[in-house]
């Protein structure tokens, strides 16, 4: 097989923030967050009122992730209508809660002793979301779904960056969706590990996670494709690493063992070294097990390089988005990479010693950015991370 | 850059399935031919199925642990645990090596039912955090991890019917790219009532309990899990393994339209990407219910030279690890090429070609 270099050839985003990618993306460099009161669901006993939430309804008989991704996917398509061979397009997506929200009725329906809407529910998997993407790109080729919780949709970009690399793919459509439900606003709590107030990454204070939900889309193609046919070019994907911590049910390894071997296996399959990265979209969720142990987890990948790397975490913005997590920090790295921008950490007031990086404090950093490691972490110590570097022209 | 496509074969099996656990009872419940169905016990749901009700993990899960996994982790512990004994390959020290690719449409649900069912009635208070977070169907991979001390990539699949299909062609893409040496292939469910409750509801069940195919009455369901270690030949010789079958090909073809004629041109599609080859058995993956069985029928029919299929669903129920069952059939089979089909109601259609390794005992 020949390897392809594979580009970043279009961005949906449809946030908390915004309904799109460039009004996201301003709005994040001016320091504003997608958070706010929580009115989605009505769980008037939990103690945190607070969610990043999308302002769309879906359609009958759609979900709101199914109804998010689509959107995304029009804008990251924007106007192009992908032709060729049907089956060397292909679907990559990580998906969270999905169609949860749908089986939490059907259960409350039936513990009420009523019928509830069995066939619905029972349509409404995980790859729904996915079939219904792939029917609008009109592909005939693979299709996965991935659920590693938090991890889910970084590793499905990495997925999709190995069927172009390797030539098996024309286009891929790779992301994730993900919406609010009471299964993960529940669990999250009685972990307690949502943060009543906003979030705070990075911080001495950090108290834990807002939940977000939203939804990202990336396309990716050959360069030689996407020159071809004068595609506006975003980054490029050198590759992706993944690991296991082996270590807890849902803590991470306290010292960063699991996630400093993602990142050292993305830099070895991307060819690049520790010098060559200027950013880390992070995992940052701003529980306290996750930031301390990311940093380091950084030191160690990076060494002495970590000094010189700016770190961010989109979920001061979003929320954690927990499916649709990985394919955020991608987006903000994508993003990043084309405005050589860092967008800020918001509420990073009081540092905490342990996450001593430059974790690019309250306002956007204008620097330079050639290339980016983005985090992704889940329970069962799934760790990813993916490797994109700037798009220069050659 | 090019890259060498060595080889990859099957070395471990490990099986969880409602005949029994264990290779030699799958063996005996696909020569006798005797479906697995009875009524459910009440914990489980509703109606008849196919439940492991002699699975035993004693002496395998610690019992403290026993109490916090998923039927689906269980099942998976249990025949990973058979698998790695199966191949004389002991995990731990190789572990940053050895991958996990998990296929699964019920993981975490069985979970969640039991997270939301007290939620829902007594709100914050019923909430258990020891058992949310086996609500994420990539829970068994992470106490696969911490069990058999694995830390190589990880990837837990949900594509319906296939996901044991999708989790072995990342396996394999995994040892292609040498980002591990071994991976470890599940596929796994897990019975609950909920999804019982559903199936009865959609009307997607065989209410004469007792599937066959093409009569459009509808499948039951099963559960079970399946554990196959995938490494690359030249490594499983060189420590002398053997092998239960070499994986020739593995292709998986999707259709826009969800309809019963594009489902039945992907399968058609999926098998000719495998290549020419004269199959000495067939696996399929219909299972009472039109949606799949008219979708295998079709390609059948336009393969009269083909042997006659072994459908394990209506022996083991669907799900009982999304596809696993197919894969496991196939490598019982006598020495000799074995085409699987692995139709699905929408998604991609799978199918593969095995050369089963090991003569018939």
């Amino acid at each position: 097989m020949t390897a392809s270099r594979v580009v970043i050839t279009g961005l949906g985003i449809v946030s908390s923030l915004a309904l799109d990618r460039e009004g996201t993306w301003s709005a994040m460099l001016e320091g504003k967050d997608g958070l706010g009161p929580l009115t989605r669901l009505d769980l008037p006993a939990e103690p945190a009122q607070i969610a990043g939430q999308v302002p769309m309804a879906p359609a009958r008989h759609q979900t709101l992730c199914e109804c998010m991704a689509l959107a995304a996917l029009e804008e990251a398509l924007d106007g192009f209508r992908p032709g060729g061979d049907p089956a060397r397009i292909g679907l990559f997506q990580g998906a969270g809660t999905s169609g949860l929200p749908v089986a939490e009725a059907y259960l409350e329906e039936r513990l009420a002793g009523r019928r509830g809407r069995a066939a619905e529910t029972s349509y409404q998997s995980p790859c729904t979301v996915t079939d219904a993407l792939a029917q609008r790109v009109g592909s005939t080729g693979p299709r996965s779904t991935v659920m590693n919780a938090c991890s889910s949709s970084l590793l499905a970009l990495g997925q999709a960056w190995e069927r172009i690399v390797t030539g098996e793919l024309d286009l891929a459509v790779a992301g994730g969706a993900e919406s609010l439900c009471r299964t993960t606003y529940a669990g999250f709590s009685c972990l307690k590990a949502v943060d009543a107030q906003k979030c705070r990454p990075f911080s001495r204070d950090r108290a834990g996670l807002n939940l977000g939900e939203g939804a990202v889309q990336v396309l990716l193609e050959p360069l030689d494709r996407a020159r071809a046919r004068g595609a506006t070019i975003y980054a490029e994907v050198l590759g992706y690493g993944a690991s296991m911590d082996a270590h807890h049910p849902t803590a991470p390894h306290p010292e960063g063992e699991g996630a400093a071997r993602a990142l050292a296996m993305a830099l070895r399959v991307g060819g690049l070294d520790a010098a060559d990265i200027d950013l880390v979209s992070a995992h940052g969720t701003a529980t306290p097990a996750n930031d301390g142990a990311e940093c380091l987890a950084i030191r160690r990948a990076l060494g002495p390089a970590a000094d010189r790397v700016s770190v961010t975490s989109t979920k001061s913005q979003f929320g954690h988005t927990l499916g649709a997590a990985g394919a955020f920090g991608a987006a903000a790295a994508i993003l990043a990479l084309r405005a050589q921008v860092v967008s800020p950490t918001l509420r990073l007031e009081d540092p905490d010693p342990l996450c001593d990086l430059d974790c690019t404090p309250l306002q956007a950093k204008e620097r330079q950015i050639r290339a980016a490691l983005v985090n992704a972490f889940a329970f069962g110590g799934n760790n990813t991370s993916l490797l994109l570097k700037r798009w220069g022209g050659a | 850059m090019t890259r060498p496509q060595p080889e990859l074969v099957i070395t471990g099996l490990g099986l969880v399935l409602p005949c029994g656990d264990g290779v030699a009872a799958a063996r005996a419940s696909l020569a006798s031919g005797q479906p697995c169905f009875a009524d459910l016990p009440a914990a489980l749901g509703q109606g008849r199925g196919a439940a492991c009700t002699a699975f035993n993990p004693a002496g395998i899960i610690p019992p403290m642990q026993l109490r916090r996994l998923d039927r689906p982790s269980r099942f998976a512990w249990v025949a990973a645990h058979q698998a790695f004994l199966d191949a004389g390959l002991d995990p731990k020290p190789a572990g940053e090596r050895i991958a996990v690719a998990v296929g699964t449409m019920t993981g975490g649900s069985e979970a969640s039912e039991a997270f939301m069912r007290p939620y829902l009635q007594r709100g914050p208070e019923g909430a258990s955090p020891m058992v949310f977070p086996n609500c994420v169907a990539n829970a068994a991979s992470g106490h696969l991890a911490l069990a058999f001390g694995l830390k190589g990539p990880s990837a837990t699949f949900v594509d319906r019917e296939n996901a044991a299909f999708v989790a072995l062609e990342q396996a394999a893409r995994w040892l292609r790219a040498g980002l591990a040496e071994v991976a470890l292939v599940i596929g796994t469910d897990g019975l609950f009532p909920v999804l019982q409750d559903l199936c009865l509801g959609a009307r997607l069940l065989d209410r004469h309990g007792d599937p066959e195919i093409g009569s459009g009455r509808g499948f039951l369901t099963g559960e079970g899990a399946q554990a196959f270690l995938l490494e690359p030949r030249a490594r499983a010789e060189a420590r002398g393994a053997r092998p239960w079958a070499l994986l020739r090909g593995l292709a998986a073809r999707s259709s826009v339209a969800p309809s019963e004629a594009a489902r039945a041109e992907s399968l058609a599609a999926a098998v000719l990407a495998l290549g020419a080859f004269s199959p000495a058995f067939r696996i399929g993956g219909g299972n009472g219910l039109t949606r799949l069985d008219a979708v295998e029928a079709r390609l059948a029919a336009a393969h009269p030279e083909w042997p006659d299929v072994i459908h394990p669903k209506v022996l083991w129920g669907e799900l009982a690890g999304s596809g696993g069952p197919l894969l496991a059939a196939a490598l019982l089979q006598p020495a000799g090429p074995v085409l699987v089909t692995a139709p699905a109601s929408s998604g991609v259609q799978f199918a593969a070609h095995l050369e089963a390794l090991r003569p018939d005992p």
